[in-house]
């Protein structure tokens, strides 16, 4: 018996806009309608504005930790554009921009970042998952989605959203396994922004692309330039499709990067290259948006400062919504995370001011730290 | 740590720059008093343990004061920036020196911030609503001075202030220090430990065990003549951490040195032989530390840390060997740990490893932490015998001189030879003369019989 090939495939990569403006027209033409585009590059500017502006509210200690989403506005924004409103969108922590598109109130994301759970507290109609902060968890929460709503005949479909890294852990595989084996209407959506905090992807992933992963699972796979509004729309819409008609799942791999560090507690210049950074800057999803628009006089300088103005003076009202709200209380921690608090959660919540100081060497008062 | 700013907008308290950050070094103001700031405009420059930043101002109005000059080491929670227009007279701003016995619960680093906010309000402000009737008024000072006051025992509210505006300077608390109008400072007393290590320095000589901070450089001031200096630096950085460290393994060990020679002609043919064998260069000293973990098996009492506040001597088991590395930005103690296990090969190719990585200040910090003996290479620059300092809480260190071709006799004869002088400090509480003689001549008769330690080449 010869040896014989028994599987053969190719990864393949979508771009439609490209950094330099070149546009394809056979792939692009009616993909986005013009005024939508415009819309949807307004959105970016104030965006990008709640970024400056958030980050600046941490630095001066009016909010905890902060990831900036600079530079990849353009991957979960495409999404939401391209999905309904009664698909989950179940992020991780750099989609502002797809959860603001779907109608999150901007204040929540503050709220959430102050340590807030009522930045939690998010509109069931929007179909929005709080953000999720460990890596990798959120991808089977929306494989359980849409395994709901298929079981319900709901029609809905889930898109998750992780990084590179988080397709390094367990919880990627059993999502991935899960999704493919049960046809779970799921878009898997790997933001690969080339590096997990500190990890460049080549260490924690030998395959030349993340989008070859899921062949692995027998799932349908494509990369995409995911700093080009296209080619994500296209993808996303494409991925929509198959899940709503066949019940199967997607992945998608979006390259993209972040222009800031990776939160507020990094200091992302310490393991990248000004090179690096200085060459994705010149590939900023909103620099060649606007090159496109402008190229149609759909856009020009005054309409660019003209948003500005109104992107600065928004934030400013969000940010002033978010610190005047009256100052959460300690039992918040508890109230949110069961349906109903079990007996422990409950007994802990009673005693927080009363047992639960003291027993923390870390609480203790300084003087008395040394018998401790 | 989550910092409440005062409702009235009247400080700015310096807030938590990262995650769990204690305090941060200033490194430069980009506003001054007088100035009109807008909300999110730069305040300052300053650096944490992990990023430089910018710090924005949380609100617009007008500087009244600046908390702090370059190269300060400013507590989170300490006012950086007093706002307002009036007179700084009245400004009863500052961490007062008995911060730390007030009871205030630190919260220690939180991933999302504070969700308690009643729990963290700053000792200073909830205080400043029910004024001291004892003291009369409070004194104003920055945060440093205030530090340096504690530090000696003196309450800051009975020191005369020459600065402006009543402001008590360094100088007043040194002067009033050394006037005898206190209790006599106490210069050995180790101070409260900062809530975090002193992270702004990357690499430090030694890690410092929490339980045994080191004590501030200040103790009472001797007058230096102004004539003649041609430069003041600041004592700060890595050669602060390095003086503190020193300083306080002199205090808390007692020191004592044995010296002695090897003849190392023979050792320095074999490692001729490997050199060129492995076609690249090889030093001493990684043969030398081969040596060490070998005597160290057996004489382990010197493979040792000293825990002075549980009153415990640790044996240890492998040897963890420090290797002190001459660095641009001062004197560094990378550690290889498990060095017993490794070939000289192995050693040589770490030795270089961990000093590249101290020269571009990129080792990590695992790697300066854990040393159960140190080896100091002073023969490298120069020099014969030493009396190194134990890098505490270890509890021997050896120094290795530079090596010299001399006379030496054999049996009646004269004969030309390599002498390597070596100098060992052993910490007398915990290993006694004899034992570090005895390690000594374990070392030297390791050293003359290369054969012993080393394969065939």
């Amino acid at each position: 018996m010869p040896v014989s090939s028994v599987f053969e495939t190719t990864i393949e990569r979508l771009s439609i806009l490209e950094p330099d403006g070149t546009f394809d027209e056979s792939l692009g033409k009616n993909l986005i309608p013009d005024q939508d585009l415009v819309d949807l590059y307004r959105h970016m500017m104030v965006c990008r504005q709640f970024d400056v502006i958030a980050f600046k509210l941490q630095r001066s200690g009016r909010m905890g930790t902060y990831p900036e989403n600079r530079g990849q506005e353009a991957t979960s924004l495409g999404a939401a554009y391209a999905l309904q409103q009664s698909d989950w969108l179940v992020t991780c922590y750099r989609e502002n921009a797809g959860l603001f598109w779907r109608g999150l109130p901007m204040e929540k994301i503050l709220l959430h970042w102050m340590g807030d759970e009522r930045g939690n507290h998010i509109d069931p109609d929007l179909h929005i998952t709080p953000l999720a902060i460990p890596i990798g968890t959120q991808m089977l929460h929306a494989v359980g989605l849409a395994w709901a709503d298929k079981y319900r005949d709901e029609k809905s479909i889930s898109c998750t959203f992780f990084g590179d890294g988080a397709t390094s852990e367990g919880d990627f595989h059993e999502a991935m396994n899960f999704a493919a084996n049960l046809d779970i209407p799921t878009i898997f959506f790997c933001q690969n922004n080339g590096w997990a905090i500190s990890v460049p992807t080549k260490i924690q992933c030998s395959a030349p692309t993340v989008a070859q992963r899921a062949l692995a699972y027998g799932m349908r796979t494509i990369q995409v330039d995911g700093n080009d509004i296209f080619a994500v729309v296209k993808a996303v819409r494409d991925a929509a499709e198959v899940a709503r008609t066949e019940s199967r799942p997607s992945f998608i791999e979006a390259t993209t990067y972040r222009l800031g560090d990776h939160t507020t507690a990094d200091d992302a210049r310490r393991y990248r290259d000004a090179d690096e950074v200085s060459k994705w800057e010149k590939q900023d999803p909103m620099i060649r948006i606007r090159m496109y628009l402008e190229k149609r006089d759909l856009w020009n300088e005054n309409k660019q400062n003209e948003m500005q103005a109104e992107a600065e003076k928004l934030i400013s009202e969000v940010v002033k919504r978010a610190e005047e709200i009256v100052d959460p209380v300690c039992n918040d921690m508890f109230d949110s995370m069961y349906a109903s608090m079990s007996d422990n959660l409950k007994a802990q919540r009673s005693t927080l001011r009363t047992s639960s100081l003291g027993q923390n060497p870390s609480q203790l008062p300084l003087k008395d730290k040394a018998h401790a | 740590m989550a910092i409440k700013q005062p409702t009235d907008k009247s400080h700015f308290l310096l807030p938590d720059l990262g995650e769990g950050v204690a305090e941060a070094e200033l490194i430069s103001w980009k506003v001054q008093a007088g100035d009109d700031v807008a909300e999110h405009q730069t305040l300052a420059e300053m650096e944490t343990d992990k990023a430089l930043v910018e710090v924005p101002s949380p609100w617009s109005g007008k500087i009244k004061e600046l908390h702090g000059n370059k190269g300060d080491i400013i507590d989170v929670g300490s006012v950086l920036v007093s706002y307002g227009s009036g007179s700084a007279a009245t400004d009863n701003a500052g961490k007062s020196s008995d911060d730390e016995s007030s009871g205030q619960e630190e919260d220690a680093g939180t991933v999302v911030g504070n969700v308690s906010g009643e729990l963290t309000m700053p000792a200073s402000f909830s205080r400043e609503a029910a004024p001291s009737v004892a003291s009369g008024s409070k004194s104003l000072a920055t945060p440093a001075v205030r530090r340096i006051a504690k530090e000696l025992d003196i309450d800051i509210n009975v020191v005369n202030g020459s600065g402006r505006g009543g402001r008590v300077t360094a100088s007043d608390i040194q002067a009033h220090a050394t006037a005898g109008s206190s209790p006599a400072p106490v210069a050995s007393r180790p101070v409260a430990a900062p809530t975090a290590p002193a992270a702004a320095v990357p690499a430090t000589v030694a890690p410092e065990p929490d339980t045994a901070a080191p004590m501030p450089l200040a103790a009472t001031r001797v007058a230096i003549a102004p004539e003649g200096t041609v430069e003041k630096i600041p004592f700060q950085g890595i050669r602060r951490k390095i003086a503190q460290s020193l300083h306080h393994s002199v205090q808390t060990t007692v020191h004592f040195t044995v010296v002695d020679e090897a003849d190392i002609t023979r050792l320095d043919q074999k490692r001729s032989g490997f050199e060129s064998l492995l076609g690249n260069r090889l030093s001493l000293l990684p043969f030398i530390m081969t040596a060490v973990c070998a005597a160290l098996k057996k004489h382990p009492s010197l493979n040792a840390n000293v825990d002075d506040f549980m009153e415990e001597i640790h044996i240890k088991g492998p040897v963890n060997l420090g290797c002190a590395v001459d660095t641009d930005h001062g004197l560094m103690v990378p550690v290889i740990h498990g060095a017993q296990d490794l070939t000289f090969v192995q050693m040589s190719e770490r030795v270089r490893e961990l000093a590249g990585a101290c020269r571009n200040r990129s080792v990590p910090r695992e790697s300066l932490a854990g040393g159960t003996f140190t080896i100091s290479n002073v023969g490298s620059a120069g020099g014969m015998f030493a009396t190194p300092i134990i890098n505490y809480p270890e509890v021997a260190i050896l120094a290795v001189g530079r090596a010299k071709e001399t006379v030496l006799t054999r049996n009646g004869a004269f004969y030309a030879g390599l002498v390597l002088p070596l100098s060992l400090s052993c910490d007398h509480r915990v290993v006694d003369g004899a034992e570090g003689a005895r390690f000594l001549n374990t070392l030297v008769g390791l050293l003359e019989a290369p054969e012993t330690l080393l394969p065939e080449v």
